[in-house]
């Protein structure tokens, strides 16, 4: 549904990086872009928008050529059709949260969907306020509502949950795949949350330097292809502590912390805030069934 | 962690279970059981090179053979290194496939009377081990 | 007894002055905040001389362009039979130009000091560059475009070098309040010119005070 190769020379702190990606992204697939900061993963993103301009390649989408440098085809951002959603939010502050969403909508566009988004985001108590006025995670919801008024087929997401605590990020995670199933969309996800993409992507694409390095389903790239234990999460280091002869190594996974025991020889390397999987045989771990 | 490669020698399969084989050298052979098959992991293939983890911790250390256990693996080998804490303490000894090392408590250290050179059998059950490409 | 007719006339002529620089401004402020163009720090440049010109500078090229004279100001009033030097008009043109960055400064500074993602926000809803500016990017700079007013407006009241040369003295015509002071003391009328120089000193005073309290954020809740 989504071909794309496109070039493009972009200045970073530390030198030129030569940008270079190629998609193929099917119809109703919401994917992932993930790499280390740097690596041209939000260019990416404004390029396919129309935000940034390409050097060289092409942009298709159903069959409809939004660029192609060797034919002079450029389609503007206003003419691409897609959803858009900054990391920043970029709500107008001028407006209400109503009002954002109003701003959105085209020339005799029916008013219906304002209220059918407003309600799936559940920003009825707070639509007649000032984006100003609210946290973060509201502010986000606004700014995926608003990007859906005009139905696109599209919904770019540039590393929309970065600001946001765990709590809030995993809602937000909730209202993403909702919409996304709902309005039938193909997204495109800036993130480098493992747990985050785990839970949400059908298919990675690692890029590193701007050019992509691994793809594949998030399953097979961050865990399958290396362990074969069954009982396998991603999370984040939170503590390493040296108690005894062992290490006690906290992991933050989603909302649960856990302890994994650990010999010295398998934390060579391993810091604070590094991401990791936590793997065990099938066999170990006890069922207890909570009662209600 | 404790990390091995061989080649698969064997495999049983019933229903989504496998009991696989793991030719480390000629002297060794270790078994482990996944829930996987050859179908949902395409790395099971007799033959193929593989490597098996297993945690320190779960290795169980003897003196003696016995017999009649029901543990798989048992591997021979030497103790080399000992680090005593207070509760528990690293062993390392040496074996047929290389360098084991595992965790067991001080305790059962001081009971079993081990030190450098002291001969021991390190078993592991076969659900204790993974595979990994 | 002062002749009100100077100060009516100042007031007429700052009105129309600042009015016609908002409507120049906007566009002008609009394209140097987001062109990359090579020619921006040229027109910048000439955007900002009138801050370190002498008034009299500019008076007098204005004096010699539009001069019946002179080529341009001889087609002006041979084929549109106006004549801008010593009239009204004239008083206008000269006031936009010495005025101008008084009103393009702040309205540049603000466009500039709005986050980029705010009009990318806007292109990718589908909404053109006119709509985005008029909707989404002055209504988010209320603050700069009164400062831009305030000064703009105060700014050509006082004025003095560019209305003397290009206006001269004529009364009902030309003769703004700042004139009418210097008319005043040369013929010794201490009394009229410190009446009209009161007025000026008030005038400015409340204006400068209005962007500042405004700036400083006091009259925000006034202001939305």
């Amino acid at each position: 549904m989504i071909t794309v190769d496109i070039y493009k020379v972009l200045q970073a702190a530390n030198g030129n990086i030569m940008l270079n990606i190629q998609l193929d992204i099917a119809k109703g697939q919401l994917v992932t872009l993930y790499g280390p900061s740097g690596s041209g993963k939000t260019s990416t993103l404004r390029m396919l928008a129309g935000l940034m301009p390409v050097d060289k390649g092409h942009i298709s989408v159903q069959n409809q050529r939004w660029l192609c440098t060797k034919e002079n085809i450029n389609r503007s951002p206003q003419q691409r059709s897609i959803g858009y959603v900054f990391q920043e939010y970029a709500l107008f502050p001028n407006m209400t949260v109503r009002g954002n969403l109003e701003f959105a909508l085209e020339k005799r566009q029916n008013t219906d969907i304002i209220d059918e988004l407003i309600a799936i985001v559940e920003l009825e108590e707070l639509q007649h306020r000032k984006p100003n006025t609210l946290s973060g995670g509201q502010q986000q919801r606004v700014a995926l509502a608003r990007a859906l008024v005009r139905k696109p087929k599209i919904l770019l997401l540039d590393e929309p949950l970065s600001a946001l605590d765990i709590k809030m990020r995993s809602k937000l995670q909730d209202y993403i795949i909702k919409v996304h199933r709902q309005y039938e969309l193909t997204t495109i996800l800036v993130s480098h949350d493992i747990g985050e993409i785990m839970k949400m992507s059908d298919k990675i694409y690692c890029l590193e330097d701007g050019k992509i390095v691994k793809q594949g389903n998030p399953i097979d790239i961050f865990t399958n292809t290396r362990v074969s234990g069954k009982f396998q999460f991603t999370g984040e280091v939170i503590a390493i502590k040296k108690e005894d002869i062992v290490y006690v190594i906290t992991v933050l996974m989603d909302q649960n912390i856990v302890k994994v025991i650990a010999q010295e020889s398998e934390i060579i390397g391993l810091v604070i805030g590094d991401k990791v999987v936590v793997a065990s045989k099938a066999f170990n771990p006890m069922l207890l069934k909570v009662e209600v | 962690m404790n990390i091995f490669s061989g080649h698969i020698s064997d495999i049983q399969v019933n229903e989504s279970l496998s009991l696989v084989s793991i030719k480390i050298n000629e002297q060794a052979i270790l078994q482990v059981i996944v829930v996987e098959t050859p179908q949902t992991a395409p790395y099971l293939i007799k033959k193929n090179p593989i490597q098996v983890l297993f945690k320190e911790t779960e290795v169980i250390i003897t003196k003696e053979d016995i017999p009649d256990i029901s543990i798989e693996n048992k591997i021979k080998g030497t103790v080399n290194t000992i680090e005593k804490g207070i509760l528990l303490s690293t062993l390392s000894m040496d074996s047929e496939i290389g360098t084991i090392v595992a965790i067991l408590s001080t305790e059962a250290l001081q009971k079993l009377n081990l030190e450098k050179g002291s001969v021991v059998i390190a078993m592991i059950k076969i659900n204790e081990i993974m595979l990994a490409e | 007894m002062i002749d009100w007719e100077p100060i009516i006339l100042t007031a007429k002529l700052a009105l129309v002055t600042t009015t016609i620089l908002l409507i120049l401004s906007i566009p002008l402020a609009y394209w140097l905040a987001t062109s990359t163009s090579k020619m921006k720090p040229i027109i910048e440049t000439l955007v900002s001389m009138p801050l370190v010109l002498p008034p009299t500078v500019l008076g007098f090229y204005l004096l010699m362009v539009f001069s019946p004279g002179n080529t341009i100001g001889g087609w002006l009033l041979e084929y549109l039979g106006v004549q801008l030097i010593f009239s009204f008009s004239g008083l206008v043109i000269g006031s936009v130009i010495y005025s101008l960055p008084f009103m393009v400064n702040p309205i540049q500074s603000g466009l500039s000091s709005l986050p980029a993602s705010l009009s990318e926000a806007s292109y990718v809803l589908g909404k053109s560059r006119i709509k985005t500016l008029c909707r989404v990017l002055l209504p988010n700079i209320k603050p700069s475009l009164l400062t831009g007013i305030v000064l703009a407006f105060a700014h050509t009241i006082g004025e003095f070098g560019v209305v003397l040369m290009i206006g001269g003295n004529i009364p009902e015509k030309t003769k703004v309040v700042s004139i009418a002071i210097y008319d005043e003391v040369e013929a010794l009328n201490y009394s009229n010119a410190n009446t009209y120089s009161l007025l000026l000193f008030i005038i400015t005073f409340v204006v400068l005070l209005t962007v500042y309290a405004i700036n400083g954020g006091y009259l925000k809740r006034f202001w939305k």
